[in-house]
């Protein structure tokens, strides 16, 4: 499942983690620990500047089958990675 | 003496692994640790694909006389390869990046790594002062069994046989897992990933970059040197200490005369040159996909960073060498002393990986073990 940006940015957003100025594993574990705390069908967005977190979050959400990766926004410098938990 | 060509080719090569690491995000630690706590064997293919590379590289280098066994990076073996190697893969863990993945994301424009790089050469300068007058004799000399290093090339095979053979078992792994049209599959895609100009696209796939990598590596081998990253380092950090304290504080540390020792005079090479060109490599390459930014790393991550580059500073000189120059110029030449580096490196991440980030382990989790 893969969003445009415009219906990324509309979605309703359940919990929003911060990821700014974090570097592996970092970025990861937020992602993780944000999922923890979700309900199924939230909706979980990471805001990072860490580029490499637009790989590695999705391949871990999908490989361990905790979310569905919706999309990531590329907007300043920051990428906004969209999760919804299965 | 070096020749203004050996400058200027070192510069190209730095370039060209610079901008390769960046494309990829190729990260040493995430090899490992994604591996293991999340299960993504992404970067860590990578990893075996540049390993298969750099020994046909070399076997084929030996086999065709394009080099000789003596051009072979091996170093003596001992317990210190083990310990230096578990140290280096902790203290590359903590800081977030391994000797490699610090220089490119420097050039990405993470200030965290700056630091970690700053951290690391002040611990190559740790190890040399506690080297000399205590550490050689101390620890250093006791745990160290063989007096020069063993190629497993000096076993008289021709030299592409074990290099063939280890390729040959990646591929049938590879194939039992996948199947054969898996594999091809998989060849396939890492060469056609590919989305407009490939200058700007932000990531390249990691296993093309590991090929190419390794070829570059292997044209370094032949033309220059091994490739490394902590040596060049350290003796950047003598250069500094010169500067600062004159010659003679150099000169009179035993571990930096040493590594000073076919250097015309206390002064940056074209290994440092190489390294410093990294940075500018990923530096274009990032500009280009448009990933540059100034990155400050939050306040309360500074002590790991720099705790984390101090340890692997001393720990790639105990070592020695750090991941880069162990996975493809000790695995390229088949050093007994790097494979063991290399293990204990993995050993360093699982420990911290588990122990210190409290990551899951779900390489270990079996659905039907909580069933």
């Amino acid at each position: 499942m893969s969003l445009s940006d415009q219906e990324l940015k509309q979605l309703t957003v359940d919990h929003q983690l911060d990821g700014v100025g974090e570097v592996c594993p970092h970025t990861l574990n937020i992602a993780l620990d944000g999922l923890k705390k979700a309900k199924s069908g939230d909706i979980l967005v990471e805001v990072t500047d860490h580029s490499i977190a637009t790989k590695t979050i999705p391949a871990a959400v999908k490989m361990n089958k905790l979310a569905d990766h919706l999309g990531t926004v590329k907007e300043d410098g920051n990428y906004y990675i969209y999760l919804k938990k299965k | 003496m070096f020749t203004i060509e050996a400058f200027i080719l070192a510069a190209v090569f730095g370039l060209i692994y610079g901008f390769l690491l960046q494309k990829a995000d190729f990260c040493f630690v995430a090899s490992v640790r994604d591996f293991v706590s999340v299960k993504d064997s992404r970067i860590g293919k990578g990893v075996l694909v540049l390993m298969a590379t750099a020994m046909i590289g070399w076997g084929f280098a030996l086999t065709t006389g394009l080099a000789s066994l003596e051009q072979v990076w091996a170093v003596p073996i001992g317990l210190t390869n083990l310990f230096g190697g578990i140290l280096f893969g902790i203290g590359m863990t903590i800081a977030g990046s391994c000797a490699s993945g610090a220089l490119y994301r420097s050039g990405m424009g993470y200030v965290q790594f700056w630091i970690v790089i700053a951290a690391m050469i002040t611990g190559n300068l740790l190890f040399a002062f506690i080297y000399d007058p205590w550490g050689r004799e101390g620890f250093v000399e006791p745990l160290t069994f063989t007096d020069k290093g063993y190629s497993l090339y000096e076993i008289g095979l021709p030299f592409m046989v074990l290099p063939l053979i280890f390729v040959g078992i990646l591929i049938l792994i590879v194939v039992k897992k996948f199947g054969v049209d898996g594999f091809l599959q998989g060849v396939k895609n890492s060469v056609t990933d590919w989305n407009g100009n490939p200058f700007k696209q932000q990531h390249w796939d990691v296993r093309f970059v590991a090929v190419l990598m390794g070829i570059t590596a292997t044209i370094q081998f032949i033309t220059l040197s091994s490739i490394s990253v902590t040596g060049p380092e350290t003796r950047m950090g003598g250069v500094l200490v010169a500067s600062i304290f004159g010659e003679q504080a150099v000169y009179n540390n035993v571990y930096l005369n040493n590594m000073f020792s076919s250097y015309p005079a206390i002064g940056l090479g074209p290994e440092e040159t190489l390294v410093i060109f990294m940075v500018v490599g990923a530096f274009i390459s990032s500009v280009l996909s448009k990933s540059f930014k100034i990155r400050f790393p939050k306040a309360k991550r500074l002590p790991a960073a720099i705790g984390g580059g101090l340890i692997m500073g001393v720990a790639s000189r105990i070592a020695p060498g750090c991941n880069i120059a162990n996975v493809v110029a000790g695995v390229g030449g088949l050093s007994i002393a790097s494979i063991i580096v290399i293990f204990g490196m993995m050993i360093g991440v699982f420990i911290i990986t588990k122990y210190y980030f409290k990551m899951p382990i779900m390489l270990f989790y079996r659905e039907k073990d909580a069933a």
